[in-house]
């Protein structure tokens, strides 16, 4: 048992090399996971009928199925049930796959973080807003949101944290990131250094969710002074 | 397209692993309980040294993704048990080393992280005066621990730990990577005989569904009996 560390320099360059992959794929899916989640939250909190329940049905999947299950759903799935409709993405890239399921996913999860954040804003609030002659997206802007971004950003970053580790099964569907390429390195060598190339891949992860901490707490003091318990009163 | 008759027959297939699965999360989730109660007791009382390398350890967990993890100590294990085995001139074959203990002794670790940080917040919420008080009226630390501590802060703990159970059985999905056969696993298997892979997996997810619902239910009448005990 021992370690080569001059192997594990030498393999970091194609690590590095398929970084923005993962990078994109995190940012893309985080994004448009965020704005799925703010549209799922708005569906709950407004009782829209009929949607509301699916939301709820929707969530409950989610939330009780692994995700590399829902990866496989999408990957199978998603072209049958879109070629029903005459739609062929059967030319689209595991890429691609990925990040729907990680949108899906992220949707989901982000809007049991955001509704109790939302509700945890005081009614009275709402109501003095709406007294002082506050349009509603004037409301939202002005009173809601800044108050619940600093309940909902701690559940927020642990979410960033799992988006980032979620990323390690992509390579399961055929996308070359960093597991993909680990596994690459690792057929090439006849499976002989899988120790070297996990231990790389592992401080690689650990780097970025390490870096993601770091930015999540930075964003925590800034919008600490939104929150009522150190606001101006106290 | 979509054949029911497969679904049907995959689903009762995979019913036949779940007590299996349920067993192994429960054997993880204890055994990570223990391990995240001896991180937390470090943590607690800063014992030197070992509470920097418990930070450190508890960071890597945090850090990096259950998969390389388990792909470490997949490859890792083995050869780190051979070479402890040689050392004290004891026979072990690494070809018959059964990969669910790869899995029961990562994951364990894995979890445990998560563990901790749930023991730790349910010690927090039991108020330090409680503790001076105790110790006023003449208890032991141990007492103390046992007596006014524990029971306060197992009824904090409890429902986070029901809710890491679930989150095991999820995870250990990624089992199937070094070959240990839980409910997504038997899925690929039955699937593998026929190449159905839609009518499997959603019977998979049908079973992960049916599973989870009932849990949190019977989770939620357990919770709210202590609750009311308490």
């Amino acid at each position: 048992m021992k370690m080569d560390f001059g192997y594990m320099i030498k393999i970091l360059p194609g690590f590095i090399s398929v970084l923005p992959l993962t990078l994109v794929v995190i940012l893309c899916s985080g994004l448009f996971g965020f704005l799925l989640s703010v549209l799922v939250t708005g569906i709950r909190i407004k009782r829209v009928k009929i949607f509301s329940p699916l939301m709820e049905l929707y969530i409950s999947f989610t939330r009780s199925t692994p995700i590399l299950l829902q990866m496989l759903l999408v990957y199978y799935g998603l072209p049958v049930v879109l070629s029903l409709i005459g739609i062929n993405i059967n030319n689209w890239s595991g890429t691609l796959f990925a990040i729907a399921t990680l949108v899906l996913h992220n949707g989901a999860f982000l809007s049991e973080i955001l509704r109790p954040a939302y509700l945890a804003v005081d009614e009275g609030q709402k109501e003095a807003a709406d007294s002082l002659g506050f349009t509603s997206f004037q409301k939202l802007t002005r009173i809601v949101f800044p108050q619940v971004l600093p309940v909902a950003l701690p559940g927020l970053g642990n979410a960033l944290i799992y988006l980032i580790q979620d990323t390690s099964i992509l390579f399961i569907i055929g996308v070359v990131d960093i597991m993909g390429t680990a596994n690459n390195l690792i057929s090439n060598d006849f499976g002989s250094r899988q120790i070297d190339v996990f231990l790389t891949v592992a401080l690689i992860y650990w780097a970025i969710s390490y870096m993601a901490d770091k930015f999540i707490k930075y964003f925590e003091r800034k919008t600490a002074r939104y929150h009522l318990e150190n606001g101006l009163t106290r | 397209m979509f054949e029911s008759n497969i679904f049907f027959q995959d689903f009762s297939g995979i019913l036949t692993v779940v007590p299996y699965t349920l067993g192994l999360a429960l054997l993880i989730l204890i055994l990570g309980i223990l391990i995240g109660g001896i991180l937390t007791l470090i943590d607690q009382y800063k014992i030197p040294f070992l509470f920097q390398v418990a930070a450190v350890c508890l960071s890597f967990l945090r850090g990096t993704p259950l998969l390389v993890q388990l792909y470490l100590a997949y490859y890792g294990m083995p050869k780190l048990i051979l070479f402890f085995a040689g050392l004290l001139n004891f026979k072990f074959d690494p070809n018959q080393f059964d990969p669910v203990i790869t899995v029961i002794v990562s994951y364990s670790i894995c979890f445990s992280a998560f563990q901790s940080e749930i023991i730790r917040g349910a010690f927090m919420s039991v108020s330090y005066g409680q503790i001076e008080a105790a110790h006023s009226l003449g208890f032991s630390s141990v007492q103390t621990l046992r007596r006014i501590v524990i029971p306060q802060a197992i009824i904090e703990a409890l429902p986070n730990f029901l809710n890491s159970y679930l989150t095991i059985i999820k995870s250990l999905s990624l089992a199937f990577m070094v070959s240990v056969v839980d409910i997504l696993a038997k899925a690929k298997l039955e699937s593998a005989l026929n190449f159905r892979y839609l009518e499997s997996f959603a019977a998979a997810a049908a079973v992960y569904w049916l599973l989870c619902a009932m849990l949190t239910v019977v989770f939620r009448r357990y919770e709210q009996n202590i609750r009311k005990k308490a």
